[in-house]
């Protein structure tokens, strides 16, 4: 019944202490059946937009009779006055909209579009009147389509670039890059935030001493780490598929386009998930440090860390124009940065495969190096009660343990 | 199994905490921890628990063929001076989380929460909230906390604070229990009338420092070697006329017809008996020790007082 428990289990009870103290069963069922809402909207959207096509009956004057007919318009030229047609338009359902044309002493059309209200499909119609009355005026004044095209699109842009491993413009990484840099934002500030008030609360709730008494500091941090870093993963998670989601809905029900995710480039993903949870890691377990050696949140002048991480989210920002300079290439080795600059970097060039592993591996060795700071920092803590140590007392610390 | 302290000394700053502090606990005694505030109770209690470790001094505890410089965590139960649970988390929730973590199955450690909360007559309110106990019946769930993995060595820190006179008579059982399935406890407290109950053996501190040390009758006789005594007189007693008889005896007039005395040991109580009878028609008379709780007054006072000199 009662036996000495393993470290892997006291870390993962606490792991699961710390990750169902955030987790709120209401919340969480609540959000993901939106989610699958959503979804289920979409895939039904198809066959509900197929089943509702509709096509709009709109009154042309006899002056506009050349108009031709699209999947969404019937144009339908009428001799009755303005003045009728606009009332069949008011009180019966003839017409869905009724043009009329005003003479002008210029080549361009002037044009009125009346309706009975604002309708989401008169932003189409008008697109597509544009395009009918650009082919007519280019076809009066004697010119091909070809010719027409070439007014539209006089010329095209292609960037070559003699360092080699740049990968081309058209490169849907620069997009998985950035994309990842927010979703990892948003997975960091989740654990950091969670993190801070789990810590300093169950200071401020005097449990520390009853754990303490039950389980090593070490496995305390660990436990936490842990448990926020499935929240960041959830969070993550939680972000990528309402992102997709929201893509497939602008795409699908507002544009009537089709799902394309050919702008993620899979084959960055292998490099990006380490480099994101083992950044996610390094984050939680420094504001576990952080959080370990403050008595008093309200009091503290340590809270101001709050927005470290930010930093090398921004300097990855700023220095990706130069892929190859040597600001992004010290970042993306320097292991406070390399989790977001490296991503980066190898999403705009090609990196060698030993500068991606060399990179991960300053990483992990710096994760374990900061989870043991912050236990050690608890540790202080503890004996110091009812005192804040200073950054130079924790510095010393963090060097030798007392 | 015997916990031994041995010249201990612990320093914060420039204060010492502790000084030159040696005693030893053995299996199965209810030790008790007592001294006022600031005495160094708890920087000890640190100690053993191995929070932190001495600056000189050996803590040595010798269990099943094994010694140790504290008492390792998995036979350790411990109430904290500063202690707290999760007040959002109900109790059953708080009392399994501690109990899973000190290496409890989870159905044992149910069987084992509900049995004390029944004991302590709070089950019906095993599913609430503990922000929503009483401080007293929050200090019970602290107390369920601290021994229901069944540990080898218990240290409690104040288990009487916060709890009505009733509910201090249960801890008193309770701690009684817990010395007769064989688990030795180390408690510090400020109720000397319970210690007095309970500890077989006591170290009692100030300024870090020993004072007194045994069971309670060792230092009974080590300390107090006086005689006291109180007389009954059938009628009521001049109190000038009492202070000039008993001049060279340490004496107070508890009413108008009762005297108390302390003797030292040169004096002779038939002396002593002669001169009570010139006072007035004595009645009866008979001698008492002190209690704890005045052996704790006058020690304290006493070693105050050499310190102060």
């Amino acid at each position: 019944m009662i036996k000495k428990n393993s470290k892997k289990q006291q870390v993962w009870l606490v792991t699961s202490w710390e990750f169902m103290h955030f987790f709120k069963w209401k919340q969480e069922i609540i959000s993901k059946l939106i989610i699958v809402a959503i979804g289920l909207i979409i895939m039904l959207w198809q066959y509900i937009k197929d089943d509702q096509l509709t096509v709009y009956k709109v009154a042309v004057p006899a002056t506009m009779s050349q108009l031709q007919n699209s999947d969404s318009f019937d144009f339908i030229a009428s001799n009755a006055p303005l003045k009728q047609l606009k009332k069949q338009l008011a009180q019966e359902d003839n017409w869905d909209a009724v043009l009329s044309e005003t003479p002008s002493t210029n080549s361009v059309k002037q044009i009125t579009l009346y309706s009975k209200d604002k309708q989401s499909w008169l932003g189409e119609l008008k697109q597509t009147l544009n395009q009918q009355y650009t082919v007519q005026y280019a076809s009066s004044l004697g010119l091909a389509e070809e010719q027409l095209n070439v007014l539209n699109q006089s010329s095209i842009f292609e960037n070559k670039y003699l360092d080699e491993s740049i990968k081309s413009d058209n490169s849907p990484a620069k997009a998985t890059a950035i994309a990842m840099i927010v979703i990892l934002a948003i997975g960091i500030f989740t654990s950091f935030g969670q993190l801070f008030v789990s810590v300093t609360g169950e200071k401020q709730q005097r449990v520390t001493e009853q754990l303490y008494a039950c389980i090593s500091a070490q496995t305390w941090i660990d436990g936490k780490i842990l448990g926020q870093m499935l929240h960041s993963i959830k969070a993550m998670i939680t972000i990528v598929i309402t992102g997709m989601l929201g893509y497939a809905f602008v795409t699908v029900i507002i544009k009537g386009g089709i799902i394309d995710f050919s702008m993620i480039d899979w084959s960055l993903l292998p490099w990006l998930i380490p480099f994101a949870l083992t950044g996610v890691y390094l984050c939680t377990a420094f504001m576990a440090a952080i959080a370990a050696a403050i008595d008093d949140p309200n009091h503290s002048a340590k809270t101001s860390i709050m927005l470290l991480p930010l930093v090398p989210m921004i300097l990855a920002f700023i220095t990706m124009d130069g892929p190859s300079g040597w600001a992004l290439t010290f970042l993306s080795f320097f292991p406070l940065t390399s989790f977001v600059a490296m991503p980066v970097k190898m999403s705009l060039i090609d990196v060698p495969l030993w500068h991606s592993l060399l990179s991960l591996s300053l990483l992990v060795i710096l994760c374990f190096w900061v989870r043991t700071a912050a236990a050690r920092l608890f540790k202080m803590g503890m004996s110091m009660y009812g005192k804040e140590p200073s950054f130079k007392d924790m510095m010393r610390w963090v060097a030798k343990e007392k | 199994m015997e916990l031994v302290v041995t010249h201990v000394q612990k320093n914060y700053a420039n204060v010492a905490a502790i000084k030159n502090l040696s005693f030893n606990v053995s299996q199965g005694e209810i030790f008790a921890l007592l001294g006022p505030n600031g005495a160094g109770k708890s920087s000890l209690v640190r100690m053993l628990t191995g929070f932190t470790q001495p600056d000189s001094g050996t803590i040595t505890l010798t269990m099943d063929g094994n010694k140790y410089s504290s008492i390792p965590s998995h036979t350790l139960g411990y109430l904290p001076e500063n202690r707290g649970l999760y007040p959002e988390k109900s109790l059953m929730k708080n009392l399994i989380y501690f109990a899973q973590l000190n290496g409890v199955d989870k159905k044992s450690a149910i069987e084992e929460a509900e049995y004390w909360l029944e004991r302590f007559d709070i089950l019906e309110r095993k599913d609430d909230q503990l922000k929503t106990l009483s401080k007293g019946n929050q200090q019970k769930v602290q107390l369920i906390t601290a021994v229901i993995h069944k540990p080898k060595w218990v240290i409690l820190d104040e288990p009487f604070s916060g709890l009505d006179p009733v509910n201090q008579e249960k801890v008193v059982i309770f701690l009684s229990e817990l010395r007769a399935k064989g688990m030795t406890v180390i408690l510090s407290a400020h109720q000397m009338a319970m210690v007095e109950k309970l500890a077989d053996r006591m170290l009692l501190m100030n300024l870090g420092e020993t004072v007194l040390y045994g069971s309670l009758q060792e230092i009974q006789q080590k300390i107090d070697s006086s005689t006291h005594l109180t007389a009954q007189f059938s009628e009521e007693l001049d109190s000038s006329k009492v202070s000039e008889i008993l001049a060279d005896t340490k004496h107070s007039l508890t009413n108008n017809k009762t005297l108390e005395l302390s003797l030292t040991p040169l004096q002779s109580i038939n002396e002593l008996l002669q001169r009570l009878t010139s006072i007035g028609d004595l009645e009866a008379m008979h001698s008492k020790k002190m209690d704890l709780h005045q052996l704790y007054l006058n020690a304290i006072a006493n070693h105050g007082a050499i310190n102060n000199d």
